[in-house]
């Protein structure tokens, strides 16, 4: 009888120190969880703020002014001139329909390089 | 609890003397049908036994499930579920800190934002020496003077503020001096990436960042009840284009200023609103009145001989006035002791394209004449001449002077027939105009890019139709010619007026517009320019008016937005496959 009660009491502590062992270390591995969790959240924080300021940033560098200054100075562009507009129905020839374009390649000759281009 | 004892029949039917002992067998007590104190404890044990194996159990499981967490692979969870979870859950999701929301052109390009920065103030009951505290940040201020500090540190106060918006060097630079009761408010700072491109239209935020002026104003509570974005119709590089061109314009005529309008025909969305001059407002300096004033939706003047287009449109849809008709313009028209004359001099017979084409006073007069003033008066009603435009989302709107019915006599009615006697602002000269031109449906402006609404009709669609063509002819053979951009069709029409100044006109001061609208086949966009007080020079050969300056700003104008807005180039046919040729040829 004495030695099934000594089981007994073994058993119960036993499982009561396996739960707290297990709690604690349960306990700590949440804490350093959230821990992380917190750091992640300040830093997606941080990071929609950071992106907040680098869109107003990319605005400020996109100032028309400024892109063309770049334009005329890195590219030699300049703003489209209406008479450089061409309708599409004054081309001779319809990209769209490579038998057409075949066709007016052989009557215009001097358009061969052009479609030859289109058809790459 | 008691007992009871089965009897056998034969204990039964057995007499007892008194005294005599009863006696009964074990065997006659079952144990189902009674029970005694010792069965309780038994029972008792028997329980709690097994609710201590049922526990230790539990605590096993409980045991074994902790070592498994802890010792193991830990917990799987499923991803996907947590996604899922996460995407209802609005507490996990991240906001945006800065709380005034950003405001879009209508291609999504920022044109108002918010910076987060903090502001600086002090606890002065926790500092201890005011003067070397007052030094050391003056280092770092010194656009603060030194005695301004200190005036501000000797109060006895826990919160004063010392400075506004500060830069992250700045912050770093006061955290390093380590003084207590230096303290930060985190806040945000309004900026305008375009400087003065929009300021008209945005206006401007105060101290505390609520909106004082412009959309910021208008649309305060939008912007801060939401951190969804608030896109406009405006386009950044057609404003920036057309401010250009309306900067060097009024350098060119030196003018006192100038606005435009740029807007959508079929929908009433303003692409471009501008009026020089402007200022920046990111800085909070000082600027004189000219520059806050939005001449373009405030500036309530009398606009000349724009108002032909009404009066010639009215005219038309009232039925009584024919593109046919012919009107004698030789001579003057008298009203009393008035007159009504022409400025270009005497024609002869017009018709009401030649009286658009000529700008003759004469001529409106006499066509008015034949309609009558109550049509006329209900007509500039409907096309809101008489009121603010109150729903256009800026605050600077203006009401127009429009007279009461019982000045509006003849007299009257003849000179609003050429633009004076009635004053109003560009914003309702464009709004009017595109209703017009764009088949007879008057939209309200808008600033904000929406749904266009439907519109209401103003003049039938064979008037509009007309008044295509009037105008067209306007700009081929009349005083709009300097408009006249290849491929655009481009139509409309001059008005130069007198400013008027302290009740009396001053005929050396004018205010010239020119009101246009392209392509005559389609049109899509209308265009008022409107310069006030140009001068004089030699390439205008003397000349102030409209033809000469507001003119060939909209031809400027055009050339370079039309291109952007995507509009179909209308050249004939056979001259453009004489280019296409002619490139390939070389």
């Amino acid at each position: 009888m004495r030695s099934i009660r000594m089981a007994m009491v073994i058993l119960w502590l036993t499982l009561t120190l396996t739960v707290a062992f297990g709690s604690s270390v349960l306990k700590n591995r949440v804490q350093v969880l959230e821990r992380r969790l917190a750091a992640i959240n300040t830093n997606i924080q941080k990071d929609i703020e950071g992106i907040h300021v680098l869109k107003a940033e990319w605005s400020h560098f996109n100032t028309p002014e400024r892109l063309r200054t770049l334009a005329q100075n890195q590219l030699s562009l300049e703003s489209a001139k209406p008479e450089q507009i061409i309708n599409y129905s004054a081309l001779q020839f319809n990209y769209e329909d490579s038998q057409n374009v075949n066709r007016n390649a052989l009557k215009h000759k001097n358009l061969t390089t052009l479609v030859k281009a289109v058809k790459k | 609890m008691g007992f009871k004892v089965n009897f056998s029949k034969s204990n039964k039917e057995r007499f007892y003397l008194p005294g005599q002992e009863i006696k009964i067998s074990r065997a006659a007590i079952s144990r189902k049908s009674y029970m005694t104190e010792s069965d309780n404890v038994l029972t008792c044990r028997f329980r709690t036994t097994l609710a201590l194996c049922g526990f230790a159990f539990i605590y096993a499981l409980l045991c074994f499930r902790v070592s498994y967490v802890c010792l193991g692979k830990g917990i799987n969870i499923d991803t996907a579920i947590v996604n899922e979870q996460m995407a209802d859950d609005e507490v996990i999701r991240f906001k945006n800190p800065v709380k005034r929301a950003d405001i879009l052109d209508r291609n999504g390009e920022i044109i108002a934002t918010s910076l987060p920065t903090v502001n600086l103030y002090a606890n002065t009951k926790q500092i201890k020496n005011a003067e070397d505290v007052a030094e050391k940040l003056n280092l770092i201020f010194p656009e603060i003077s030194y005695e301004d500090l200190l005036r501000k540190l000797q109060r006895r106060s826990a919160f004063i503020y010392l400075k506004r918006n500060l830069s992250p060097a700045q912050q770093m630079q006061v955290n390093n001096l380590g003084i207590p009761g230096l303290e930060f408010e985190n806040c945000e700072k309004r900026i305008y990436p375009h400087k003065n491109l929009f300021a008209h239209v945005l206006g401007n935020t105060n101290i505390d960042n609520v909106g004082i002026s412009g959309v910021e104003k208008t649309m305060d509570e939008r912007l801060t009840t939401s951190t969804k974005p608030l896109s406009l119709s405006l386009d950044l590089g057609i404003q920036n284009t057309i401010r250009d061109a309306l900067v060097e314009g009024v350098k060119q005529f030196n003018a006192e200023g100038a606005a435009a309008i740029l807007m959508e025909a079929k929908t009433g969305q303003v692409i471009a609103l501008t009026s020089v001059p402007d200022f920046d407002p990111n800085e909070n300096l000082k600027v004189e009145d000219r520059a806050m004033f939005n001449f373009a939706t405030k500036g309530v003047y009398e606009a000349g001989s724009v108002f032909k287009v009404f009066n010639t449109a009215l005219c038309l849809e009232s039925g009584k006035v024919k593109v046919t008709d012919r009107f004698d313009t030789s001579k003057p028209v008298y009203f009393g002791k008035a007159k009504v004359t022409d400025p270009h001099g005497s024609h002869k017979m017009l018709s009401p394209e030649d009286i658009l084409v000529e700008s003759s006073n004469i001529g409106s007069t006499l066509e008015i004449l034949k309609v009558g003033k109550d049509f006329q008066r209900k007509f500039l009603q409907s096309i809101n001449m008489d009121k603010e435009l109150a729903a256009f989302e800026l605050p600077e709107t203006a009401r127009p002077l429009f007279l009461s019915k019982q000045r509006w006599s003849n007299h009257t009615m003849a000179t609003i027939s050429y633009g004076y006697g009635i004053s109003t602002t560009p914003l309702h000269i464009i709004s009017a105009f595109s209703a017009v031109i764009n088949g007879g449906m008057y939209h309200e402006p808008s600033l904000v890019y929406k749904k266009p609404h439907e519109g209401k009709r103003v003049v039938s669609e064979k008037t509009s139709e007309h008044m295509r063509t009037l105008l067209r002819a306007v700009v081929t053979r009349g005083t709009g010619r300097r408009a006249n951009v290849d491929g655009y069709q481009v139509m409309g029409k001059t008005g130069t007026a007198d400013k008027l100044e302290n009740g009396h006109y001053n005929h050396k001061k004018s205010i010239s517009t020119f009101v246009s609208g392209f392509p005559e086949s389609n049109p899509q966009y209308t265009l008022i320019v409107v310069m006030d007080d140009p001068k004089a020079s030699k390439e205008t050969y003397g000349y102030t008016t409209a033809g000469w300056n507001a003119v060939p700003i909209t031809r400027n104008i055009i050339t370079a937005v039309a291109p952007q807005l995507n509009v179909s180039v209308d050249f004939d046919i056979e001259k453009q496959k004489s280019i296409v040729n002619a490139a390939y040829k070389k």
